[in-house]
């Protein structure tokens, strides 16, 4: 009787093809380092150009008239699209809450529920997703186009400094426009959330506006309002990086523009999480 | 003869009684994505001169430029401006000498936002106490230099090629810089324009007693205004000189590169050397 024949007898790999395999595994890795340290030197340009705005921001010279300008841009042209989306997302979410709460009797608690998720998470969150696509991506356009065009040297050969220039008007507008633009948006929500307890829900405005005066803390209102400039400081400096960092021509500008949308977007969802952690905890 | 293949003798010492030397580059290189595109450049620009900067293109000409203002720094070597190196400086220590400089840039780098007038009036307001009303005068007074009075309120997308290049020189030539330099002022332009261009940058040389760094492809506009010719090839200068100095060279690839031009070289070259 013949021993078992062990899985691991058999042709032997060759030397060639050892050397194929460590070569693939070889190139992995050296793709992946790659990739590790072309986002190591990305976040280590943002945090550069961080500092160097906070800088900018403390010291002279100042651009006043630049400033308003942006203002303008960032906070009364985003107006409409971050007060459609709030408005129609506290609709929806009466609606949804009041099919959920339907089975327990529990339409009354809609306008909380509500108030609640939108001042707490969705208005920040889905202003910020607004304003990050609107402006973040206007920024990238328009600095890119700049790079494109010269215009960012003229500006440095004229010895002014694109930082003091371009970047922290844009930063500081973003920062300060967020929050109001987000209030807004709150109180919008909360009125499309009304308009659909007395239309669908037979509820009426003084139950409905009651039972979110009744249970909101101030601290629910200043913890959605707190995290938003952070997602201001976030979409503005995203945006100015990409755009200061074009190359080439009109393409580069498109694909630095689709850089900012999806880089922006996903640094508001992943430092929402650690904002709400950390406001959870104070 | 001014042919010079060592890069070390390129430009030798000016003689005492000369003009000054106001820009120095000293042996400088720059490498982009493994090519040299300058491989140990020397170049002294005298005060006051306009020198015209030829080669081919790729060549590193506004490389060479952008050098002088800091825009772009040497990989290795040294470029002094007004007796300051300027390779390691900030861009906050450069300012003092960039606004003793003024550039042109390839395609007048206006900026979009802004009417001519506050183009041009922009240097005056940031680096000057200018009233708005000296300022308005100031902004005038310089648009008729270019030849373009009356046109302050435009928008650069409402002007064509050759006037946003004027405006542009308007807005450079605000401040009354010392060093004026010029990337490829004509290129794109029609020969009436490009000649145009080329008598302004001759008048503005003087009436603001500037110097004047002329990157060109233009032969017949470097041959209206320059004094002196740098022609630069394979990341070096290879010829530095008057024309006439370059008709009598004879350097073989500077005569072949004005052949390429479709401008006469040879016996040519010194009758239109002779007809200046």
């Amino acid at each position: 009787m013949s021993a078992p024949q062990s899985r691991f007898t058999g042709p032997q790999p060759s030397a060639t093809a050892i050397f194929y395999r460590n070569i693939r595994w070889l190139r992995f890795v050296d793709r992946f380092g790659r990739k590790g340290q072309a986002a190591m030197e990305y976040l280590g340009g943002l945090a550069e150009l961080a500092g160097e705005t906070v800088h900018a921001c403390l010291t002279r010279p100042f651009y006043p008239t630049e400033v308003l300008t942006q203002f303008d841009e960032v906070g009364v042209k985003s107006l409409s699209i971050t007060g459609i989306t709030a408005f129609s997302t506290g609709m929806v979410l009466a609606l949804q809450t009041a099919y959920a709460l339907a089975a327990f009797g529990g339409k009354m608690f809609v306008g909380r529920v509500v108030a609640l998720s939108l001042l707490r998470e969705l208005g920040p969150v889905l202003t910020a997703l607004m304003v990050g696509g609107r402006v973040g991506s206007g920024i990238t356009a328009e600095l890119g186009s700049m790079v494109v065009t010269e215009q960012v040297d003229a500006l440095r050969s004229m010895a002014i400094t694109p930082v003091r220039h371009l970047v922290v008007p844009r930063v500081l507008a973003t920062v300060f426009m967020l929050p109001v633009l987000t209030a807004l948006a709150d109180v919008l929500g909360v009125l499309g959330g009304l308009v659909i307890a007395i239309v669908q829900l037979q509820m009426t405005a003084q139950d409905y506006l009651t039972s979110i005066w009744n249970q909101l803390a101030i601290s629910d209102i200043m913890s959605g309002l707190s995290k938003t400039f952070f997602f201001g400081f976030e979409i503005a400096l995203i945006g100015c990086w990409n755009g200061l960092k074009v190359e080439g021509g009109a393409s580069s500008v498109g694909i630095a523009t689709t850089r900012t949308v999806v880089l922006a977007s996903i640094c508001v969802l992943v430092s929402d999480f650690f904002l709400t952690k950390l406001f959870l905890a104070l | 003869m001014s042919t010079n293949p060592d890069p070390a003798s390129q430009t030798p010492p000016a003689p005492a009684g000369k003009p000054e030397t106001i820009v120095e580059f000293d042996n400088v290189w720059k490498r982009y994505s493994g090519k040299d595109i300058l491989a140990g450049v020397n170049l002294q620009i005298r005060r006051g001169e306009i020198l015209c900067v030829l080669g081919p293109s790729g060549t590193g000409k506004s490389v060479t430029l952008r050098h002088i203002n800091g825009l772009t720094r040497p990989d290795e070597g040294n470029v002094t401006v007004f007796g300051q190196s300027v390779v390691a400086l900030s861009e906050e220590q450069l300012s003092p000498i960039r606004r003793r400089l003024a550039m042109l840039f390839q395609g007048g780098a206006l900026f979009d936002s802004m009417s001519v007038e506050q183009n041009v009036a922009f240097p005056l307001r940031e680096h000057t106490r200018k009233t708005p009303r000296e300022i308005t005068e100031t902004v005038a007074e310089k648009l008729a230099m270019v030849g373009l009075p009356g046109t302050q309120r435009k928008m650069p997308s409402e002007l064509s090629g050759g006037m946003r290049k004027r405006v542009a020189l308007a807005r450079s030539i605000a401040l009354e810089p010392e060093i004026i330099l010029y990337d490829e002022p004509t290129t794109g332009l029609d020969p009436v324009t490009s000649e145009k261009i080329g008598h302004l940058i001759v008048d503005i040389n003087h009436r603001v007693r500037a110097t004047s760094v002329v990157v060109t492809h233009d032969i017949v506009m470097a041959r209206t205004v320059a004094d002196r010719l740098a022609f630069l090839h394979q990341g070096r200068f290879q010829f530095i000189g008057t024309f006439g100095e370059a008709s009598r060279a004879g350097h073989p690839v500077l005569m072949e590169y004005f052949r390429a031009m479709g401008f006469p070289c040879g016996t040519g070259l010194v009758q239109v050397v002779k007809d200046l």
